[in-house]
């Protein structure tokens, strides 16, 4: 059967963010120097990741920035095959959902572990990474 | 515009398109489709029409005012209208919108419509702009998370915890195309084995290409009425007895579980409470299966069985004709297709046609006269569950 006819449109756009991150900027700074930080409420103690600088418990705008440590147990897991098209290059990849002490949860790259030997419950460890593109990210591996 | 009390709202007419890959069609033609259905069906004059509320989540398709655009083809310009987004839910949304315009009192007769058009873009484009439906800077930018990819963080978390397996997701799958076999209107109108959908690609482990609904151009429309209107136009009105919604985090990692929705467990609770039912009360349902996981997590949230024990349900056949509570008898997302805003919009379709027994050859029994319509929005995201009865 033959496609119907369309009006292929001449008219293309390409749409690209400029994300502000001035409020949580201490984040990637203390990234840089391998640190994983997020906020803490001044106010009411409430512990949000990611950091967001106004409370979502208390409404509060004063927050503190604490470091979260690095250890997290693997929560739950998957192992992307089929990759979005602007991650083209990028081979497969295991994306983990890591527990902190204190019940802050994290979704990172779980890298340098098979898919087969990833599991609930294992001990994990978040790192301050470079990107092949040069932008600061961080990924779980295995403690 | 009486400003008066209403007290109950009813369903009085149905339209439904052809669901799948309609390059024959543009966006004000595929909706078009349904609102002259819905129109005919409930016989109403559209100069009495107060509002049209359109269920449309855009981005794929070339139009920025879905709602104008459908209404100006189908000669409903001038009526009071919106578009409005619940990602995969926006099509409920649009329905408990307009409910609540003729509860208010502000016009008698409403229509709720949801329509998308999904393949005018290349496949890729579409799944990156579904994938990026999450916390953006936080899950995408460096992660490239995909659609599959979350539902797959609840199944390994139910796999983990409860024993669910690849097998009991397969068969949510194997259901779902055995009754689109029987739907004329299903984008997938064939029966698949299970062998077949175990031995699809894997896109994330551990959902394969068959645990996933397919990408759908498609539209849906009811047109409502008030008690006193409703009366007039029709024998067989389908009330609209609990409407129920809730939310939860855009961050996956905010979740406080993924063995579940918390959202659909709320917007339950609120919906059976509102029409006064329990879930043993159900005679017919439709789930949001945008995956296979998906609908096995949502006869838990449910409450059609516990926590923990959706695997048995499926594996027993509960949720098929002649079981405890039958699931998804148009084909679901999976087999029917899921145009994103007018998936919920088209479950209100199905489950009318239960509930007045015109549902033909996928027609379940009918006991107590009431079904269900769980429809939830992206991950989770957004959860509406409405209640629908023939008294």
């Amino acid at each position: 059967m033959s496609e119907p006819p369309s009006l292929h449109s001449r008219r293309e756009i390409t749409l690209r963010f400029d994300i502000p991150i001035s409020k949580t900027r201490e984040f990637w700074a203390s990234l840089k120097n391998g640190k994983f930080m997020t906020t803490k409420c001044s106010k009411c103690g409430c512990v949000s990741f990611p950091p967001q600088a106004d409370c979502p418990r208390c409404m509060s705008g004063e927050s503190q920035w604490v470091d979260l440590g690095g250890d997290a147990t693997l929560v739950t897991f998957t192992h992307i095959r089929l990759t979005p098209a602007s991650f083209a290059k990028s081979e497969p990849y295991t994306i983990a959902i890591g527990e902190f002490a204190g019940g802050v949860k994290v979704l990172a790259w779980l890298e340098g572990v098979e898919p087969e030997d990833a599991k609930p419950g294992i001990r994990l460890r978040v790192e301050p990474r470079i990107s092949a593109e040069g932008t600061p990210y961080y990924a779980f591996v295995r403690a | 515009m009486g400003h008066r009390a209403v007290s109950r709202v009813a369903i009085v007419g149905i339209g439904n398109s052809r669901f799948g890959r309609r390059t024959d069609v543009n966006i004000g033609e595929l909706a078009f489709e349904s609102i002259k259905q819905a129109i005919d069906d409930s016989g109403v004059d559209r100069k009495d029409i107060s509002n049209v509320v359109v269920g449309s989540m855009g981005s794929w398709s070339e139009e920025s005012l879905p709602a104008v655009v459908v209404n100006e083809y189908a000669g409903l310009s001038g009526v009071g209208t919106m578009r409005v987004e619940a990602a995969c839910a926006s099509g409920s949304a649009a329905l408990k919108s307009a409910y609540n315009s003729i509860l208010s009192g502000e016009g008698d007769i409403a229509m709720a419509v949801g329509v998308e058009k999904m393949t005018e873009v290349d496949s890729s484009t579409t799944v990156e702009l579904i994938g990026r439906a999450g916390s953006y800077t936080w899950e995408f930018e460096n992660y490239g998370m995909t659609f599959p990819g979350y539902y797959a963080l609840y199944a390994v978390a139910h796999m983990s915890r409860f024993g669910t397996t690849e097998e009991d997701m397969a068969r949510v799958a194997v259901k779902a195309h055995h009754y689109g076999a029987m739907n004329p209107l299903a984008q997938f109108q064939k029966e698949i084995t299970l062998e077949k959908a175990l031995g699809s690609q894997v896109v994330a482990w551990p959902l394969k290409l068959y645990d996933a609904c397919p990408l759908t151009d498609g539209s849906a429309a009811v047109v409502l009425a008030s008690e006193e209107v409703a009366k007039k136009l029709t024998d067989t009105p389908v009330w609209i007895k609990g409407v129920g919604y809730s939310s939860d985090s855009a961050n996956m990692s905010r979740r406080g579980s993924y063995v579940g929705l918390e959202a659909a467990v709320r917007a339950a609770r609120s919906a059976y409470a509102m029409a006064k039912v329990t879930p043993g009360d159900i005679d017919v349902a439709t789930a949001h299966d945008c995956f296979t996981i998906a609908e096995l997590m949502a006869y838990e949230d449910l409450g059609f069985c516990k926590k923990g024990e959706a695997a048995s349900m499926i594996r027993e056949g509960q949720t098929e004709i002649g079981g405890k509570i039958p699931v998804n008898l148009d084909g679901g997302l999976k087999a029917k297709g899921h145009p994103i805003g007018a998936t919920g919009v088209s479950m209100a379709v199905e489950i009318t046609k239960q509930l007045r027994g015109e549902a033909g050859r996928h027609q379940a029994p009918i006991r107590n006269g009431v079904g269900l319509v769980h429809n939830i929005g992206g991950t989770g995201h957004y959860a509406y569950v409405t209640i629908l009865s023939r008294s």
